[in-house]
């Protein structure tokens, strides 16, 4: 189909712009559109010719207008409009059947056009200049998720009325003081964040909401009852001036976390649910672990470091799906030291060696290296440790030009390795890095210690302009499987085989 | 692109005093989830550097950094500083 000239003259503008190919036969074939940081400072104003346009991406540019033409994206559903230069949210919006808009990080003080915007379901404004959302919202929205983070509003009453369908709330890092009344018309709320505002009353209303998930940390609290909350199963409440802090009974009989760190508590609460899996009372004042912590069977992570604990309850020692505990910064006697040997958590911060340092590994270290080999060769059952062998290998590598070798080294001593080999890649048509030889000594291990020497060596990768990194693994090493597809390698379908010359 | 080095000596937390360099320098060599890790950076419980922060952290957890990114996000935190700090003047008056 032959273009007109101004569909030409767009369609050239796109092509060199880099968001469409030469088998983009036509404007009208352009159903998704990427004109993402282009320095873009304004768009051509037949822009609306696009018109089976579902989803485009104007983020990081210099816009602060819209054409008017674009009235004809009928179809237009996705709007990024993030990292502009925008004052007012454009009124040329109303006429699109927008869905989902982020408009975050612009200069955004006005809204109006959104009474006219009666689908939109997802909405990003945060970080923008936003002082209040007052008459800004059609009384029949359909907003599921609204995100207003890191504005400047003081006062939400006359706003959560019209958020009766809202799941998501972000209202974090604003200048509210309190949580009114009018909060019982999040009827359909999920998950709350009031995080880093000034907050220092919370309404009772408050209490009756079916939410699920709440951030108040780093307000202004200093008492507060909680109670209800049936449907709650995550509350953070950290760095608030608590003077007093009480749990009813009834309160959130499902909750999984609780944190509740640097508020100034002196005693540990015991919330009466019993599914929780995670508990943090962190930097606070707190002198005795309760017995009745024991009813917590489900726990997974106790964080209690920075307090002034001395003795621990031997009933601490029988949560035996504890795997996490940060008790570090108490003054902890020898008994409650043995009860944490009993418990044995995976990880445990006074167990933790501070002083590890990743560093290149020098000549004087080769030994030390070679010998720590012996470890990764008891679990590969293809090799069989020969000290000499070793110590050779790994001198040739440290010898070699493009190689790289770290240490991890804990007073001196090898206690972790890694190696990375460049290899030229034909099928990325460009140098690849051969990691190999990732190993930590079995004492130094639940320490981090080969997530920091694979984060470095990643970054070694990346400044040599490597195009890829690969490994292989011993099928039956779970841990180091496990290791790797956690930290993004993905699994190829290659299998790996060795021929003796 | 701004200078690497440009981007690595800019100041992340007044605080404690600490450039992008040093904050990176010090989420590499710890093994601490990130709320511990912050205070290691920030050696307070504030959390007006939590925003860039928690990206350096994750960028350094996936071995990848983004520094445009980090220039970025500084900058916007001074933005931020800037427009309470005229907020609250507008309320005093």
């Amino acid at each position: 189909m032959k273009m007109n000239k101004d569909e030409q003259l767009l369609y050239d503008w796109l092509l060199w712009h880099n968001c469409i190919d030469e088998n983009t036969k036509s404007c009208l074939d352009i159903t998704r559109l990427d004109l993402s940081g282009r320095k873009l400072e304004e768009l051509p104003e037949n822009f609306g010719l696009l018109k089976n346009l579902l989803v485009l991406n104007l983020s990081n540019n210099r816009l602060s207008t819209l054409p008017e033409s674009m009235r004809n994206l009928v179809k237009l559903s996705n709007l990024d409009i993030r990292r502009n230069r925008f004052e007012i949210l454009p009124p040329v919006l109303q006429y699109m059947p927008l869905r989902s808009i982020n408009a975050c990080s612009n200069k955004l003080s006005d809204l109006s056009v959104l009474k006219q915007c009666l689908h939109i379901k997802v909405l990003d404004l945060s970080d923008n200049m936003l002082k209040s959302l007052d008459n800004c919202l059609a009384e029949e929205n359909e907003l599921r998720t609204l995100n207003i983070a890191s504005n400047l509003c003081h006062d939400m009453s006359n706003v959560f009325e019209f958020l009766g369908n809202v799941e998501r709330l972000n209202l974090s890092e604003n200048l509210m003081k309190e949580i009114p009344s009018s909060i019982k018309g999040l009827l359909s709320i999920e998950e709350l964040n009031v995080s880093y505002n000034h907050i220092e009353k919370i309404d009772d209303a408050f209490f009756d909401l079916d939410v699920q998930i709440i951030d108040l940390s780093s307000n202004l609290l200093r008492s507060l009852h909680l109670s209800s909350l049936v449907e709650l199963e995550k509350l953070t409440l950290d760095d608030n001036p608590f003077r007093k802090l009480e749990l009813d009974f009834s309160f959130a009989p499902y909750l999984r976390e609780f944190s509740c760190d640097s508020c100034g508590l002196s005693e540990f609460l015991l919330p009466q649910s019993e599914a929780l899996e995670l508990l943090c009372y962190s930097s606070n004042e707190i002198e005795i672990i309760p017995q009745e912590i024991e009813r917590y069977t489900k726990l997974q992570e106790l964080d209690i470091d920075k307090n002034k604990i001395s003795e621990l309850p031997d009933s601490l020692a029988n949560l035996s799906y504890l795997e996490i505990l940060y008790i570090g910064e108490n003054r902890l006697s020898e008994k409650a030291k043995k009860v944490i040997t009993i418990l044995d958590p995976d990880i445990c911060d006074i167990n933790m060696k501070t002083g590890i340092s990743i560093d290149k590994a020098q000549e004087n270290d080769l030994p030390q290296m070679a010998e720590l080999l012996s470890v990764l060769f008891a679990i590969e059952s293809d090799f069989t440790f020969d000290y000499d062998k070793q110590l050779s290998g790994i001198t040739r590598l440290y010898e070699h030009e493009s190689s790289d070798l770290l240490v991890a080294k804990y007073e001196e001593n090898v206690i972790g390795m890694i190696t990375m080999q460049r290899l030229i890649s034909s099928a990325e048509g460009d140098y690849v890095g051969q990691i190999e030889d990732l190993v930590v000594h079995e004492e130094y291990r639940k320490m981090s210690v080969g997530s920091r020497l694979m984060n470095k060596m990643r970054n070694l990768a990346l400044e040599h302009g490597y195009k890829r990194i690969q490994l292989a693994a011993d099928v039956d090493n779970t841990n180091a499987l496990q290791f790797y597809s956690r930290r993004g390698f993905k699994k190829t379908h290659l299998n790996i085989y060795h021929y003796n010359v | 692109m701004q200078e690497k080095e440009k981007i690595l000596e800019m100041e992340v937390c007044e605080c404690g005093q600490k450039n992008v360099a040093q904050a990176i320098d010090i989420f590499q060599n710890t093994a601490l989830p990130f709320k511990k890790a912050k205070k290691l950076v920030t050696e307070c419980n504030k959390s007006c550097c939590r925003g860039v922060l928690i990206k350096l952290y994750d960028m350094n957890q996936y071995g990848r950094f983004d520094y445009d990114e980090i220039a970025y996000l500084i900058k916007q935190r001074h933005e931020r500083l800037k427009r309470l700090s005229e907020g609250s003047s507008d309320e005093d008056e």
